[in-house]
C-alpha cells in the first residue's frame, strides 16, 4: 500500500478529525493541540516530531483515546469513538495501545514479567487457565525478542535493562492484539547502542502482524529511520505544520520550521555537520502557549514571513504539488508552489 | 608542551556488596591546552566515573586503586589526588570547572541568578560585590543572555536552554583552563542544542580553554571535538582524531556505536544496534571484554585483553587484535561508516 492510499478517508484505522485540546493552567488556558487532523492507515508507520511543548504527546494521547479532545472527533474505523459505549468502546480500547517513554516507571516493580503480561490476558479473556496464559506469555516474549522466554517469566523489572523493560512494555501492549500502537518517545530513554533494535522490533510488528505504529519523537533522525517507508508529521506550537513522505520531508522540507529544524540538527558525521547551511531565524524565542501570535504561530521567527498575510491568517495544511505527496501549512510555500527549503536557499 | 591534564594508568573501583566494580581500568590520556576531547561510550562504560575523578568528586564508595591525574598550569604540576583541601578548593572552579549531566536542576531554586553567581564567587574568595556583579554581567553577555533580566530571575523562570547558558557562564566565572561537560545538550530541544553547541564553539575560540565532554551523543562530538576517546567496560578501546574515529574507526565497538545512530542528512546506510549488553564489571571476562558482542571475534580474542596498539593512521590507537580486518571493512574514505559497511 502506498503512502497516498493510506490517507484515503475510509481506509484509515484511526483518525483525528480537527481535534483541539485545551488545558487550564494558572494564568489562563493553553491550547496544546489546535485543529489537528491525521488519518492512520492499516499497517502504516508514522512519526510525529516536534520540540517540547509542540503538542505531540497530547496528540498521541488523544489518538490512543486516553485524553478527550476539547473539540473535534476521534474516529475508529470511521466511527466516532467518544460516542461509543460499553462493548464498542472496549473494542476500541483493545485496538489501540500506548507504549510509554519511561520503562522504569511504566512497569509495576512488585510484579514479575509473567504477572505483568498475564494480567491483561485474563482480564480480556484471551487466556484460560495458568497453562494457557504461560504459553501465551512465552509466545509474546519470543515475539519481542526476550529469549529464551523461560529466563524472563519469573524476573522482576529491576532485573532487566532499560531496553529489555521496553520490550516487556511492548509485549504488554501486544497482549490484547492491538491494531494500532502509539509509542511515545519509546526509545529515547534506552541507550543509543540499542535504539535501532527496538525500532526494528516495532517495524517488525508492523510488517508481520499489520499493526499500525505511531511513533512520537523529538529526534528527526530516529523518525527518518522509523518512517522511511511512511510519513512524518512535524508539529509546532499545537499545529501540524507539515505532513509528508519522510525522505521528501527530510531532504527537502516544505515548511520553514521543518527546514530550520533539519538545518539545525547536529549530525554524527563531522564533515556533514560542520558544513551544514543553517536557516537563520528572526528570533530564538519560542512564543508562550499562553500568548500565541495571531496567524501562523511561526511568523515571528520565520525568515519567509510576509506582513499582512502570515501574521493575520492561520495557514491550513494543504497539499503541495510535488512528486511525492505532502501537505504543508505555509502561505508562502503554497503560493509559490515550492517547498520552503528551496525558497530559503 | 606539557599537557594541561595528564591521566596515567588510572583505575577506579566501586565497593559493593557483591565485590568491587571495576568502573575504570588503566586509563591513560593527555589533554593539551585549548584542545577539545570527547569521551564516548554507552551508559556504564565508566565515562562519568572518570570525569568526576578529575575534580576529586567521586562518591565515597569509589576508590582510586592505581594511577595519577596530573594537572599543569603555567606555574606548576599538581597531582589531584594528593592536593591538600584548600588547594583542591582553589583548583575546583578556578582551574577546572565541571557542568553536570543533571545541570538544569543544579541551581538553588530559592535564590535568584545573581545570588547564584555571588554565592559561587564568595565561596572562592571573591569579596567585592561590585566586581562580582560586573563579571556576572560580562559573562551573561558572553553567553548571549540579557544580564539585567537574567540576574533578577529565579531558576524556574528560565527555559532549559537559558539555564544551560547560565551554567556555562557560571562555570567561566573564575576563568578556568579546563571545562568538563557531562552530556551538555541531552535534555534540550534541537534548536536550543544547536545554539549551545555554537556557543561552546565561540567561547572556546575566544577564551582558549580546554574542553572535555562526555556524551553518548556522537553528533555533539562530531561538531566540537578535536580528538575522541571511545570507552568500553571501563577502559579506552580507541583513541583517535575526530575524523579518524568517524571515518576510519579501527575498533569494532566504535564501528558499532557509529552504526547505531541514524542520520538526517546523507544516505541512511546499514544502521544497526549492537547486540547484547555490556559485561558485568564485577566479573569481567578474561580477554577482550567486547568478545560476546563482537562480530569479528576469534578464539585468540578471548585469551588475553589486547593492548592499545597504533593502527594505520598517525596518533591513532585501538585495543583490538583484529584492527586490520576492521580497516579492510571500513577503509579510509571520508564517508560515514554506516554507508561503507554492507548489511550483514
Amino acid at each position: 500500500m502506498s503512502v497516498a492510499d493510506s490517507t484515503v478517508a475510509g481506509r484509515a484505522v484511526i483518525e483525528l478529525d480537527h481535534v483541539s485540546r485545551a488545558f487550564k493552567v494558572p494564568g489562563g488556558t493553553i491550547t496544546a493541540v489546535d485543529g489537528v487532523s491525521l488519518a492512520i492507515g492499516a499497517g502504516e508507520a508514522l512519526c510525529i516530531v516536534g520540540e517540547s511543548g509542540c503538542g505531540k504527546t497530547t496528540t498521541g494521547r488523544m489518538l490512543a483515546g486516553i485524553l478527550h479532545p476539547t473539540s473535534g472527533r476521534l474516529l475508529y474505523e470511521g466511527e466516532d469513538v467518544w460516542r461509543k459505549k460499553g462493548n464498542e468502546l472496549s473494542t476500541f480500547r483493545r485496538a489501540v495501545q500506548l507504549v510509554h517513554q519511561d520503562p522504569y516507571a511504566s512497569l509495576n516493580p512488585t510484579r514479575t514479567i509473567f504477572q505483568t503480561l498475564s494480567a491483561p490476558l485474563y482480564r480480556h479473556k484471551k487466556a484460560k487457565g495458568n497453562r494457557d496464559a504461560t504459553n501465551r506469555v512465552r509466545h509474546l516474549l519470543d515475539v519481542v525478542g526476550l529469549t529464551p522466554p523461560d529466563d524472563f517469566l519469573g524476573k522482576y523489572p529491576h532485573q532487566l535493562s532499560g531496553g529489555q523493560r521496553q520490550r516487556v512494555a511492548i509485549a504488554r501492549a501486544l497482549t490484547v492484539d492491538p491494531r494500532v500502537i502509539v509509542a511515545d518517545e519509546a526509545v529515547s530513554m534506552v541507550d543509543v547502542s540499542i535504539r535501532i533494535s527496538l525500532l526494528n522490533l516495532l517495524l517488525g510488528l508492523r510488517s508481520e502482524m499489520g499493526v499500525s505504529i505511531v511513533l512520537i519523537t523529538h529526534d528527526l533522525a530516529v523518525a527518518r529511520y522509523f518512517a522511511r517507508e511512511g510519513r512524518i508529521g512535524v508539529m509546532y506550537l499545537g499545529r501540524m505544520v507539515e505532513l509528508g513522505h519522510s525522505e521528501a520531508l527530510v531532504s527537502d522540507p516544505a515548511h520553514p520550521y521543518s527546514a530550520a529544524l533539519i538545518a539545525a540538527i547536529p549530525e554524527a558525521d563531522p564533515r556533514i555537520t560542520r558544513s551544514k547551511e543553517r536557516v537563520a531565524l528572526k528570533t530564538a524565542e519560542v512564543p508562550s502557549l499562553l500568548a500565541l501570535p495571531p496567524g501562523c504561530t511561526f511568523h515571528p521567527r520565520c525568515p519567509l514571513a510576509e506582513p499582512g498575510l502570515c501574521d493575520v491568517q492561520i495557514p491550513e495544511l494543504l497539499p503541495l504539488p510535488a512528486d511525492t505527496p505532502r501537505e504543508v501549512a505555509c502561505h508562502v510555500a503554497i503560493r509559490e508552489r515550492r517547498p520552503a527549503a528551496e525558497l530559503l536557499a | 608542551m606539557t599537557p594541561i591534564l595528564s591521566v596515567r594508568d588510572l583505575s577506579i573501583d566501586y565497593r559493593t556488596r557483591r565485590g568491587p566494580v571495576h568502573a575504570v581500568r588503566d586509563v591513560s590520556f593527555d589533554i593539551e591546552k585549548g584542545e577539545t576531547v570527547a569521551i564516548i561510550g554507552e551508559s556504564g562504560s565508566g565515562k562519568t566515573t572518570l570525569a568526576v575523578s578529575f575534580i576529586r568528586l567521586s562518591p565515597r564508595s569509589a576508590r582510586i586503586t592505581k594511577g595519577q591525574i596530573l594537572y599543569t598550569n603555567d606555574r606548576e604540576t599538581v597531582d589531584i589526588q594528593t592536593l591538600p583541601d584548600d588547594e583542591l578548593r582553589q583548583y575546583r572552579w578556578s582551574e577546572c570547572a565541571m557542568v553536570f549531566q543533571a545541570a538544569l536542576n543544579s541551581f538553588n531554586p530559592v535564590i535568584n541568578i545573581w545570588e547564584q553567581f555571588a554565592d559561587t564567587a564568595r565561596a572562592h574568595g571573591m569579596k567585592d560585590s561590585a566586581k562580582i556583579h560586573a563579571r556576572a554581567q560580562e559573562l551573561l553577555d558572553l553567553v548571549h543572555l540579557d544580564p539585567d533580566r537574567i540576574l533578577k530571575a529565579y531558576p524556574h523562570e528560565l527555559s532549559g536552554g537559558m539555564k544551560q547558558r547560565v551554567l556555562i557562564a557560571l562555570s567561566l566565572l573564575l576563568e578556568p583552563q579546563l571545562i568538563i561537560l557531562d552530556e551538555p545538550t541531552t535534555a534540550l530541544d534541537i534548536l536550543t542544542q544547536r545554539s549551545i553547541i555554537d556557543l561552546l564553539g565561540q567561547l572556546r575560540k575566544k577564551l582558549g580553554f580546554s574542553l572535555i565532554f562526555i556524551s553518548h551523543d556522537l553528533s555533539i562530538a562530531a561538531e566540537l571535538a578535536d580528538r575522541m576517546i571511545t570507552m568500553y567496560a571501563g577502559t579506552i578501546v580507541e583513541r583517535a582524531s575526530v575524523t579518524d574515529l568517524f571515518y576510519r574507526p579501527r575498533h569494532p565497538y566504535s564501528v558499532g556505536l557509529l552504526r547505531a545512530v541514524p542520520r538526517v542528512s546523507g544516505a541512511m546506510g546499514s544502521v544497526a544496534s549492537i547486540p547484547g549488553s555490556p559485561p558485568d564489571l564485577i566479573r569481567l571476562p578474561s580477554g577482550c571484554t567486547y568478545v560476546p558482542r563482537c562480530p569479528l571475534a576469534i578464539a585468540a580474542c578471548a585469551e588475553r585483553e589486547p593492548d592499545l596498539v597504533p593502527v594505520d593512521t598517525p596518533n591513532h590507537e585501538a585495543r583490538c587484535i583484529r584492527w586490520k580486518t576492521v580497516a579492510e571493512q571500513v577503509g579510509t574514505a571520508e564517508v560515514a561508516v554506516a554507508e561503507k559497511i554492507a548489511t550483514a
